[in-house]
């Protein structure tokens, strides 16, 4: 069955405010970039068709609030998620100390089925920024940080130049589909579907 | 019973999302099948969960992640035309044949956004179809939610300059997509503040919270539209945010208000900020009264003054848009429209306004002082700050020039800033002034003319006197003491190179620590004497330059000045303290030749000591001062001299305790030799001073056999032969070695009595005594002859 297999891929984009969420999709995506920040509301994602071993599938990259009163409704759009990305800002620390509650928060509120193996990937954004004088976080640190946490890949980019965005992503997608097609075995075949396959009435009659 | 409620809610939603699975297992057999009927069928049943009016905002937004996943798959089949042969203007219409409303749109939105991907109709009209549509569920949470499933679908297709969707790049396609998504968001907006409308009133709590759960939903459309690069600068200026400050403004309600204009400063880019400031501020006067507009402001001047420091090089945009008068405008316009704001709100918007000019225009310290000024205005007329808050903001607001600038002396260039401390309560004065005293010395600012130190001792003034006499009593006693020390040390940052200006200075900070009270003098007065001690050694090192009688400036005004001041410590009383300071002037007129000036600073310094010092530990300490001062002066003549070494001699043999009497007398010893040049040398009463102090000794010895049995240690006899020597070696006729040698012997008879206290260090003192003779007599030379005659 062909359809089994699957097509849509969900990527979930994590990170403090302002380390360049947004812009890291939109490089991806529409290869487009501002300067200016603009806070994200709620939860936001676009598609890109990517193509892979010959085969063609949607990435759904989701873009999220950085600031906690954007994000009135919580986070249910986690779940389902093949792939999450955690990105901080290489010219604050702060976002690199709080990956740690980016990647539990996302454990515990989209809790995959195998939480040890789930796919992170970890970008350390904006190292255009003063020519890479201002930074803070080395290298060398995150790289021990995503070691520890189970080898996650590590990718340096700057979404304003546009330096590892594509590349991030293509390890991000791959990282997905393989996520996504562990996925598949534990689908059931078959449910039992004969107890009440009506739908219920409830509400109003609109 | 809440606990109930909140069980049933997650049995409902657990059903929702079991029936949503079902259908979507359904679904997707007929996906697999390619069986469109079947899909479209299970689709819409998948889709009526969402009709439930069950659930909390938060559970319903579970329930429809789970549909909204469902619906990527069937949007996917739909776009592939080859496994359904359905041509999507048809499929636009077949789906028109869902029962329910609801599922009806989400299935009409799915396909019209595919419809949109295809090209096949201008995205304009399916837009406005769609957003017309929606307009048919008019229940706030489902429709919310449909709408914002719209908003998220069309969201990559929507016309926007460089899109694909972009048919003829001309301005009116981007129109299309800011008029949908601003035509949505009025509707939205509307739903979001009709839910407050809804329901009995006792639910009201629980509904607001739902509402503030909703919130992002509407929000969203504001961060679609900043996204869009069609909404360039003008068409934010002159359209967008017009039409959504027209929408906020009109809905009337309160926490729709807040958070939308949080949403409009938070989404929309800095320089757009900038370059509208009058049309997004000209709408805060007409929010509700209740809307916290100060967190809207701050938030707003927080963003501008961060992109201020980020890019320096818009600066000139700021003056070009004028935004600080603006803002300021603004401000006072809030205040004035929202007339029961208490009166922190104002200071706060008064202190986001300022942080906002420290950060953006450090230069203007005219803006400053207008912010100060201003708020001086609001607290005009009221009476006393009593509101914690209130008075906590002012401290920040007068703190923020002072950590800014690091630098006091530009805090006393603004005329507003007494006048705002003027409406402080006392403790709130006495916790700037030590703000100030703190940033004075952290750095080591130095205050250089009479003119600041009057407004500086204006400003501080907390801490100088006693505001009420109520609160006097109530100060922890260590507080106080560091808030005098304080003082303290700030007067010694007062300084100015020029002698006259100095003086002027003293005279001013006398003039304020003279008011402080018994209590405060002991620690003001010590420094302002030493600070005017430094101008007179200052005076007396250029006497050469100093021309004419006329100049006021001579140490002989300066003393006359401190003499008066000290006499008022005498009086707090604080004897001691003032005997110590006299002592300290004495022997600055002795630097200064001024005779009359030190004798009679000696007087008052006696007069002292005989009238006001009782504590015989006092008396000890305060004439080894007096001996060590006396011993010290040149100046006097043979006749001042006589009478006050005379009278200290005398007040040393009449101290209590013997120890201390043979002591003093023993150290007078001093007064009669002076180990210099033209220094008096007189033999004679040396050695008269010295028996004097053996006698004294010896009595010491005698009583202390009587009272206890036992008589003290040797020390005292083992201190005069020491003296004994000292005078010996420079050359006093009168000390011979005979003498040196009998009292060797006796203290070497004493030690061996029984009645004598062994004492290991006062053996050890005589041993090593001894030892420095046989030192002195081996040494050979003119001093071993000396010493020759005595064997030890």
């Amino acid at each position: 069955m062909p359809s089994r297999r699957r097509t849509l891929l969900k990527v979930i984009i994590l990170g403090d405010s302002g380390v360049g969420k947004t812009s890291l999709m939109n490089q991806y995506v529409n290869k487009k970039f501002s300067n200016q920040y603009k806070a994200t509301i709620g939860a936001d994602f676009l598609t890109k068709e990517v193509q892979f071993e010959d085969r063609l599938f949607t990435l759904q990259i989701w873009d999220t609030a950085g600031q906690e009163r954007f994000q009135s409704l919580g986070v249910a759009f986690y779940r389902g998620a093949d792939c999450c990305v955690l990105v901080y800002d290489v010219n604050s620390m702060k976002s690199f100390d709080n990956l740690n509650n980016w990647r539990e928060e996302f454990l515990i509120q989209a809790s995959p089925s195998d939480p040890e193996n789930f796919p992170f990937v970890v970008l350390g954004n904006k190292i255009d920024v003063d020519g890479g004088n201002s930074r803070v976080v080395s290298e060398k640190k995150a790289r021990a940080w995503c070691a520890s946490k189970g080898n996650i890949p590590y990718f340096e980019t700057s979404a304003k130049e546009g330096i590892n965005v594509e590349e991030a992503f293509q390890v991000i997608a791959k990282d997905a589909l393989k996520s996504g097609e562990e996925e598949e075995i534990y689908l059931p075949d078959t449910i039992d579907v004969g107890s009440s396959s009506q739908p219920r009435s409830s509400g109003c009659e609109c | 019973m809440l606990l109930n409620v909140i069980e049933d809610e997650e049995k409902w939603l657990a059903e929702g999302i079991a029936s949503v699975q079902q259908n979507a297992l359904f679904m997707h057999r007929a996906l697999d099948a390619n069986n469109l009927r079947d899909a479209l069928k299970y689709s819409a049943q998948m889709l009526s969960e969402l009709r439930t009016s069950k659930l909390s905002p938060h559970k319903y937004y579970e329930l429809y992640m789970r549909a909204f996943d469902e619906m990527r798959k069937l949007e996917m089949f739909f776009k592939d035309e080859s496994r359904h042969g359905v041509s999507v203007v048809d499929l636009y219409e077949l789906v028109h044949h869902a029962g329910n409303i609801l599922p009806r749109l989400y299935l009409l939105c799915t396909v019209g956004s595919v419809y949109m991907k295809t090209k096949e109709a201008p995205p304009k009209d399916v837009l406005k179809d769609l957003v017309e549509m929606c307009k048919g569920v008019q229940h706030p949470v489902r429709g919310l939610f449909l709408r914002s499933y719209l908003v998220q679908v069309s969201r990559d297709k929507l016309p926007d300059i460089g899109a694909e969707y972009e048919r003829d790049r001309d301005e009116s396609s981007v129109m299309d997509a800011i008029e949908f998504v601003l035509q949505n968001f009025v509707e939205m907006n509307k739903l979001w503040v009709r839910l407050h409308h809804q329901g009995p009133g006792q639910d009201r709590d629980k509904r607001e919270k739902e509402r503030s759960e909703l919130r992002d939903l509407v929000g969203k459309n504001l961060h679609i539209l900043g996204q869009l690069d069609g909404v360039d600068l003008e068409m934010y200026r002159e359209n967008v945010l017009p039409r959504v400050l027209e929408q906020v403004v009109n809905c009337k309600d309160e926490p729709a208000q807040y958070y939308l204009m949080d949403c409009i400063i938070q989404v929309f880019p800095d320089e757009y900020h900038l370059q509208s400031l009058e049309t997004l501020l000209a709408a805060c006067p007409h929010l509700q009264p209740s809307v916290d507009v100060k967190t809207v402001l701050s938030q707003l001047m927080d963003r501008l003054s961060n992109y201020a420091s980020t890019c320096p090089d818009v600066i000139p945009e700021f003056l070009q848009v004028e935004a600080f008068a603006k803002l300021s405008s603004a401000i006072s316009k809030v205040i004035e429209a929202q007339v029961d704001m208490p009166i922190v709100g104002a200071i706060t918007l008064y202190v986001s306004l300022l942080t906002f000019t420290l950060r953006v225009h450090p230069d203007r310290l005219d803006y400053v002082d207008q912010i100060l000024g201003a708020c001086v205005k609001k607290l005009a007329g009221k009476p006393r700050l009593e509101d914690k808050r209130a008075t906590k903001q002012i401290v920040l607001l007068l703190s923020a020039p002072l950590e800014k600038y690091n630098d006091i002396v530009t805090a006393l260039t603004l005329s507003n800033y007494p006048r705002v401390m003027d409406h402080l309560d006392n403790e709130t004065i006495k916790v700037m002034a030590m703000v100030i005293i703190q940033t004075i010395m952290k750095n080591s600012t130095c205050i250089s003319t009479a003119d600041k130190v009057e407004v500086l001792f204006e400003l501080i003034k907390g801490l100088i006197k006693d505001l009420d006499v109520t609160t006097a009593d109530e100060l922890d006693k260590e507080d106080f003491e560091e808030e005098q020390n304080s003082v303290a040390r700030l007067i010694n940052m007062l300084y100015n190179d020029d002698p006259e200006e100095m003086l002027q200075i003293i005279y001013t900070v006398r003039k304020h620590v003279m008011n402080g009270g018994p209590t405060r003098l002991p620690f003001t007065v010590p420094p302002l004497v030493f600070s005017a001690l430094t101008l007179i050694r200052r005076l007396q090192a250029q006497d050469g330059d100093v021309v004419g009688e006329e100049v006021p400036t001579t140490p002989k005004a300066i003393f006359q000045l401190l003499n008066q001041t000290i006499e008022t410590l005498a009086v707090v009383p604080s004897p001691e303290l003032a005997l110590r300071l006299f002592l300290q002037c004495a022997e600055a007129a002795n630097d200064c030749e001024l005779e009359p000036v030190a004798y009679e600073f000696f007087t008052q310094a006696y007069v002292l000591y005989e009238e006001e010092i009782a504590d015989s530990k006092a008396q000890v300490t305060a004439i080894h001062l007096i001996t060590g001062t006396l011993q010290r002066m040149q100046v006097f003549g043979v006749e001042n001299r006589d009478t006050l070494t005379h009278k200290a001699t005398g007040y040393s043999a009449k101290l209590l305790k013997k120890p201390d009497q043979c002591r003093a007398v023993y150290a007078c010893s001093h007064l009669f030799w002076v180990d210099d040049q033209d220094g008096v040398k007189d033999g004679e009463r040396v050695l008269l001073c010295l028996k004097r102090a053996l006698r004294i000794a010896n009595a010491a010895q005698q009583m202390a056999n009587a009272a206890r049995g036992s008589s003290g240690p040797v020390t005292l006899f083992v201190e005069i032969l020491n003296k004994y020597l000292y005078f010996f070696e420079k050359g006093n006729p009168q000390i011979t070695s005979n003498m040196i040698q009998d009292l060797v012997e006796l203290i070497t008879e004493e030690m061996q009595s029984d009645s004598v206290t062994a004492d290991p260090a006062s053996d050890a003192f005589f041993a090593s005594t001894l030892r420095y003779i046989r030192f002195q007599k081996q040494k050979g030379g003119s001093m071993g002859e000396k010493f020759d005659s005595i064997s030890v």
